[in-house]
């Protein structure tokens, strides 16, 4: 379970996150939606202290992100805007091992864990592919993957749809959701809304830091007017 | 252009540290006798490294061709005096003997460079270097691989974009440092990205290495190096 | 999570960055030095950018992880990365006849490092006086010549003369034009390093 309570952070003295107090639990399939510049992606950071709050505590599975780094970022898995620079290696395979290895596993079972990742995003047997010889959905699910090797119990995305068209997210979107439906608890930032609601738990919606929805996508569609957030038309 | 080539020959089945030594060997032996018997010897030498690993003369010649222009030059520009014998043959016999024997390392590098996948030569830094040097000078060739392809495209397209404005028209000044400041400003921008994708999974000190181990073949090989080596100091 | 994550030694946040920024621009230099050439007038030879980025690693990542990042530069090359001049690589390069420029490259970024930001935390390089940015930059580049000269004298026989001919003369207004590129970078601003 991820916990935010009471979280406030500041970027240069401007208030960026306020009071922010929220949780996921495995399993659940959450949606962050709101404009850019909402804090959608400070939030995140926070998840697995790549940025730690001014005032208010983060945990996950219990114990505060920032006592214990490596099992926040292995338990929490992150998937960044433009995949293309979250790569460190030219193929698919020695791109994926790069999070097990960092955990000191043996190689068997990071190879293990390489299949096991490729068969989750529908990509068995390219491992060996060229990284830059894929397309921009296959790189997005090869992301997802490197993070998916973690083992985690929960897998964060911020705007994984960027530049990718139509039948591409729709591919990574039902990968999330049968992640998802296996236990893994999902928590994905997005300003377009366009059938995700009907695979998602809830909606949380921000507006500059705070959180103002939050709750079932059928109760907090009619709450997002105003919030610059792409909704299902009808 | 000089690159890795998938294959089956004698070297692509040595280990990279195996290879790493021959050259070694073979360029301090090189640069300590540049006599024509010496030379006789190492020319044979370099013909067996090259047929080992399926490297063909011409192209190689051809991918060295700017090298091998100052390699030519030196002799003639040696040779040459401002006065009376206008020739001086010793001189430019020196210089090319001097020149010929560049010429034998950089083709006993080029066997390397056909039979050696980055990944194998990443792992010998990895398991050669110890310490936290290793590890960074290891990944850090990984990145490099991954980046070269990326960033030779941002650098054409910043090219590209400066042509349909008329930058051809610019001064050579203007245009350098604008190549340089969109570049370099893209660059940080991938660079910083990257960095959260290395924290976010768990980048280490001490990770699981990756696989390589000698083979029957390396022994011999191993010898063979030892004694290039030792030849230098003869 | 049953691994043994106790034992795993994490890599400071603050290292990461940084040694993110001297691996791409590693690669910024392999690519410059394929892509970018520029014919100029003067000189016989078209020049490469590389050097340019020689410059920029000392000016914004200071004089440990500059020399880093050509440090990379180098290694990526030997181990068969096209990435030196026209594209070659090779073991054989770092030590052939042009090896001494290559390897000046590491001890240009460290001294332009160490004189721009001193041993402390890193300075936004666009404080610096112009002037001051000139001399560094001539400093640096003379010891690229100094050593490249010694090197390609010693490996081809060639007298000092010989050798500033064959290795430095026809180089040098590529190479100021490249020093007043990397000061119009710097003084640009658009770039902050800290």
């Amino acid at each position: 379970m991820i916990e935010f309570r009471s979280v406030s952070y500041a970027f240069d003295d401007v208030p960026v996150l306020e009071d922010v107090s929220l949780s996921i639990d495995d399993g659940e399939f959450v949606l962050l939606a709101g404009a850019n510049g909402s804090g959608k992606t400070t939030l995140l950071r926070h998840c697995n202290g790549l940025l730690t709050p001014d005032s208010g505590t983060v945990r996950v599975d219990g114990t505060p992100v920032e006592d214990d780094l490596i099992a926040a970022r292995s338990s929490v898995g992150m998937v960044f805007q433009h995949p293309r620079d979250q790569f460190v290696s030219a193929t698919v395979g020695a791109d994926i091992a790069f999070g097990p290895e960092n955990l000191g596993l043996e190689r068997t079972e990071i190879d293990r864990r390489v299949d096991a990742a490729l068969a989750a995003v529908n990509m068995t047997g390219r491992e060996d592919d060229r990284i830059d010889a894929l397309s921009g959905g296959e790189q997005s699910r090869v992301a997802i993957a490197g993070a998916l090797a973690m083992e985690p119990t929960h897998l964060v995305l911020d705007e994984p749809f960027t530049g990718l068209d139509d039948p591409a997210r729709r591919s990574v979107l039902e990968r999330l959701a049968s992640l998802a439906a296996d236990g893994t608890g999902v928590l994905l930032a997005t300003h377009d809304l366009r059938d995700v609601c009907e695979l998602a738990d809830r909606v949380i919606a921000m507006r500059d830091g705070r959180v103002v929805v939050d709750g079932p996508p059928a109760n907090a569609l009619g709450d997002l007017d105003g919030l610059e957030v792409r909704v299902p038309s009808g | 252009m000089l690159t890795y080539e998938p294959d089956d020959t004698f070297a692509h089945r040595l280990d990279p540290r195996t290879k790493l030594a021959v050259q070694i060997g073979f360029a301090a032996t090189a640069l300590a006798h540049p006599t024509p018997w010496a030379l006789l010897v190492l020319s044979a030498l370099t013909g067996l490294v090259m047929a080992g690993a399926g490297v063909s003369l011409r192209r190689t010649l051809v991918a060295y061709r700017f090298a091998l222009l100052v390699l030519a030059l030196a002799p003639v520009l040696s040779g040459v005096t401002l006065g009376a014998p206008w020739f001086d043959r010793a001189a430019a016999t020196a210089s090319g003997l001097a020149s010929y024997r560049v010429l034998l390392v950089l083709l006993v590098s080029a066997a390397y460079v056909r039979s050696t996948p980055v990944r194998d030569s990443r792992a010998a830094i990895q398991r050669t270097i110890p310490g936290k040097p290793g590890q960074l000078l290891g990944v850090g060739v990984a990145l490099v691989f991954r980046f070269l392809p990326v960033l030779r495209s941002d650098l054409r397209t910043i090219r590209e974009t400066m042509a349909a404005r008329l930058g051809t028209e610019r001064g050579a000044v203007d245009r350098a440092s604008t190549i340089g400041m969109l570049g370099l400003s893209r660059a940080f921008d991938r660079a910083d990205r990257l960095s959260l994708a290395l924290q976010a999974r768990c980048f280490a000190w001490n990770p699981t290495l990756p696989p390589l181990a000698f083979s029957r073949a390396d022994y011999p090989v191993l010898v063979v190096a030892v004694v290039l080596a030792c030849s230098a100091v003869i | 999570m049953a691994t043994n994550q106790t034992s795993v030694e994490r890599v400071d946040d603050a290292v990461v960055r940084s040694f993110a920024r001297a691996a791409v621009l590693a690669a910024l230099m392999g690519a410059a030095v394929m892509v970018g050439s520029i014919p100029i007038p003067f000189s016989p030879v078209p020049v490469s950018l590389g050097v340019l980025v020689v410059y920029l690693m000392g000016l914004y990542l200071g004089p440990v992880w500059g020399p880093a990042s050509v440090g990379l530069y180098l290694t990526a090359g030997a181990v068969g990365l096209p990435v030196f001049a026209n594209g070659t690589s090779g073991l054989g390069v770092l030590v052939g006849d042009t090896a001494g420029y290559l390897w000046a490259y590491l001890i240009a970024a460290l001294v332009i490092g160490a004189l721009i930001h001193g041993r402390g935390q890193l300075e936004n390089p666009a404080e610096t006086s112009v002037p001051v940015l000139a001399a560094v930059l001539l400093a640096a580049l003379t010891i690229i010549y100094a050593l490249g000269t010694v090197w390609l004298g010693y490996m081809l026989k060639l007298s000092t003369i010989e050798a500033l001919n064959l290795g430095v003369v026809p180089f040098i207004p590529g190479d100021l034009l490249k020093i007043v590129a990397a000061i119009a970078i710097v003084k640009g601003g658009r770039i902050d390093p800290t």
